[in-house]
């Protein structure tokens, strides 16, 4: 059994007991539901209203959607799940309000806690159905929206809280914290592979993420020796080197600002002028196109996904890889983070194609690729493996049809769905991380 | 005054003052809304260009896509061609826009007229027989979707059965065609039918949110 194998074993029985560490949210079922409201009210903006007022319920967006199409069960269609903010809207919102009033029900903690499942388990805010949507209407930010809701009820799932609360009151992830950052950074350092730490002043600061440092080493290990060999100016900080947002992915608003500015106060710090996330989708979201809009203005650094550096790098010829070739084939998971929401289709495959690959795409891929199953904090919901499971077989089927000898992502969470949900299903597919294949490359 | 009279009267005019306010209203009150200014640092310099790509794109979906949609997407195409041919290359409906507009345009010969407003009865009868036969579309479906249903098949069927003089005798038959439409009309505002509008706003808006980060649309 190597590393990771052993890693992802350990991290799926504390993904168990991580129910049992979620502090309890008590109030009131009307406080819950004044709140939901509230924050409805409060984050309504004019794009919303007019995914709300556009929707002209044609039913066409559950065909995008891999959680329906998986299971065909009518709930999973993503307008239904954006249902109680609907009728929200229309009683209370819309400018035909008075109209409406007399025929739309009231939300209700019933409600709420029905629609919990329906968008932390049955949805992965992916943003394949916004594609598909033949009125352009904005369905994942609208589920982001009901997700800020019932995060203010205190209706998020119990293992997503756990780890947000976890996040919000230690500023560490899954138990990663900067005793363990040391520690790997130590571990390195034995194995010839320098991370510098703590620089007061550096043109680079890089992160890393629980997941990165828990399962996939080798991916820093990978991203200091791309660093290295560029000889760039770069640090990472023992304080502040979390990527991950839990509280983007479970809604919780107030958390993600604080862990958003943590981070641009961090780069700020160091006078940085470019700041790169670890393949993690949802952390480059959260900063690369978040991070503005929590602080108020424009940081003074640029955000980069680390495969979108390593891409461009490649392309500039500032870095060199060796063709792998040897007609080794690969297929490449376009993560919704990175690509659907973050339009980096091409770095990764520059990097692909640098390494001398046979790169054979998916049927679905770049804008429309279909989501592994496992991401916005999907993997940590124990009650949700069973349905995640089955969506993941939609993408297994089309990695298989494929007939490549492997399969790169450059996004932890979508790494590990792939290698847990393959695991149960049986599935002898290899599965690599981008950075790791382009630093055991590096040309001379 | 006749029910003729009153539908070509004051039922038209009160009925597209209706329709015209109700959608102003709407549209208005929607921009009166918080405008969310996105500050993150877009990947594209032309996020207009965006938008109205988007409005043309979205009509032609991704084959990946596309593939599971076929028959909501051809059918969706079939009757709104045949509705929007029927309205305006119907003579006795020039002749309408004509006595509102001032101006008129060459019309297709009636009999020709009626093949599109019978495919586009059929189709809607079609899918409206979906909505309630299928289990995604019973769920999504409201009673709003089923009322304006309702109101664009009875405005066809009155529509054809004036046309071939079928039920009462012509002068009524018209009129109820025409209040019919008028229904239509003052509907429209209220309802997910304000698409005709939305439509635009919706796709250019998302065109731009996604040009921002870089994606076409």
């Amino acid at each position: 059994m190597n590393l990771t194998s052993t890693a992802i074993d350990q991290l799926q029985a504390d993904n168990k007991a991580l129910a049992d560490k979620a502090k309890p949210t008590e109030m009131p079922d009307a406080e819950r539901v004044a709140r939901a409201k509230h924050v409805f009210l409060k984050r309504m903006s004019i794009g919303l209203a007019m995914n709300l007022e556009s929707c002209i319920d044609c039913g066409m967006c559950a065909e995008a959607c891999h959680f329906y199409l998986a299971t065909r069960e009518p709930r999973y269609a993503p307008v239904i799940k954006l249902e109680p903010l609907r009728r929200f809207y229309r009683r209370e919102l819309t400018p035909m309000r008075w109209f409406n009033r007399p025929f739309v029900r009231d939300i209700n903690i019933d409600d709420l806690n029905e629609w919990q499942e329906l968008v932390y388990d049955a949805c992965t805010t992916c943003g394949r159905c916004d594609m598909i949507c033949p009125m352009g209407v904005g369905i994942s930010e609208s589920v982001r929206l009901m997700r800020e809701g019932l995060a203010a009820a205190g209706l998020i799932p119990e293992e997503l809280r756990a780890i947000d609360q976890e996040q919000r009151e230690k500023g560490t992830v899954l138990g990663v914290g900067p005793d363990q950052f040391t520690k790997i950074v130590q571990e390195l350092a034995a194995d010839g592979i320098d991370v510098p730490v703590d620089k007061d002043q550096a043109d680079i600061l890089v992160l890393s993420s629980a997941l990165n440092m828990r399962l996939f080493r080798r991916s820093v290990a990978g991203t200091a020796k791309i660093m290295n060999k560029l000889g760039v100016d770069w640090t990472m900080s023992s304080r502040c080197f979390e990527a991950a947002n839990f509280g983007r992915l479970s809604g919780d608003y107030p958390a993600e600002k604080t862990a958003t500015l943590r981070i641009i106060d961090a780069a700020k710090a160091c006078g940085a002028s470019k700041v790169i996330v670890p393949e993690c989708g949802h952390a480059y979201m959260a900063l690369r196109w978040e991070g503005a809009n929590m602080l108020g203005e424009r940081p003074p650094f640029r955000t980069l996904a680390i495969s979108e550096f390593i891409g461009r790098e490649i392309e500039a010829g500032r870095l060199r890889v060796k063709a792998i070739g040897n007609g080794k084939s690969v297929t490449f998971h376009d993560s919704c983070r990175l690509v659907r929401h973050g339009g980096l289709l091409a770095e990764p495959r520059i990097a692909l194609r640098a390494l001398g690959l046979d790169l054979r795409e998916m049927e679905s891929r770049g804008r429309t690729a279909i989501c592994c199953g496992g991401g916005e904090g999907g993997i940590y919901i124990s009650r949700a493996q069973t349905l995640r499971q089955r969506a993941f077989e939609i993408k297994k089927k089309e990695v298989d049809e494929t007939g490549a000898d492997s399969l790169v992502t450059s996004c932890d969470s979508c790494r590990y769905n792939f290698i847990s949900n393959g695991a149960k299903a049986g599935w002898s597919q290899t599965v690599e991380g981008l950075v790791e294949m382009v630093a055991n490359n590096l040309a001379d | 005054m006749t029910l003729l009279d009153f539908a070509r009267g004051p039922g038209l005019q009160w009925s597209l003052t209706i329709m015209i306010v109700g959608l102003c209203w709407r549209v208005v009150g929607v921009f009166l809304g918080r405008w969310r200014r996105d500050l993150s640092r877009p990947r594209s310099d032309d996020l207009v260009q965006g938008g109205l790509r988007a409005i043309i794109t979205r009509s032609a979906p991704a084959h990946d896509l596309e593939k599971n949609i076929r028959f909501q997407h051809y059918t969706g195409y079939i009757w709104h061609i045949g509705f929007f041919m029927t309205v305006l290359l119907y003579e006795p409906h020039i002749a309408f826009f004509k006595s509102i507009l001032g101006f008129g345009w060459p019309g297709l010969p009636s009999h020709l007229v009626v093949i599109p407003a019978a495919i586009t009865l059929a189709v809607l009868i079609m899918l409206t027989i979906r909505r309630m036969i299928l289990p995604v579309m019973r769920m999504i479906t409201r009673p709003d979707d089923y009322l304006s249903l309702i109101i664009i098949i009875s405005a066809l069927v009155t529509g054809l059965m004036a046309y071939a003089h079928i039920g009462p005798r012509y002068e009524t038959m018209l009129a109820l065609h025409i209040l019919n439409v008028e229904l239509l009309f003052i509907w429209i505002p209220f309802s997910k039918l304000a698409h005709m509008y939305f439509w635009l706003l919706s796709r250019y808006r998302i065109g731009t949110y996604f040009e921002r980060k870089g994606v076409k649309a």
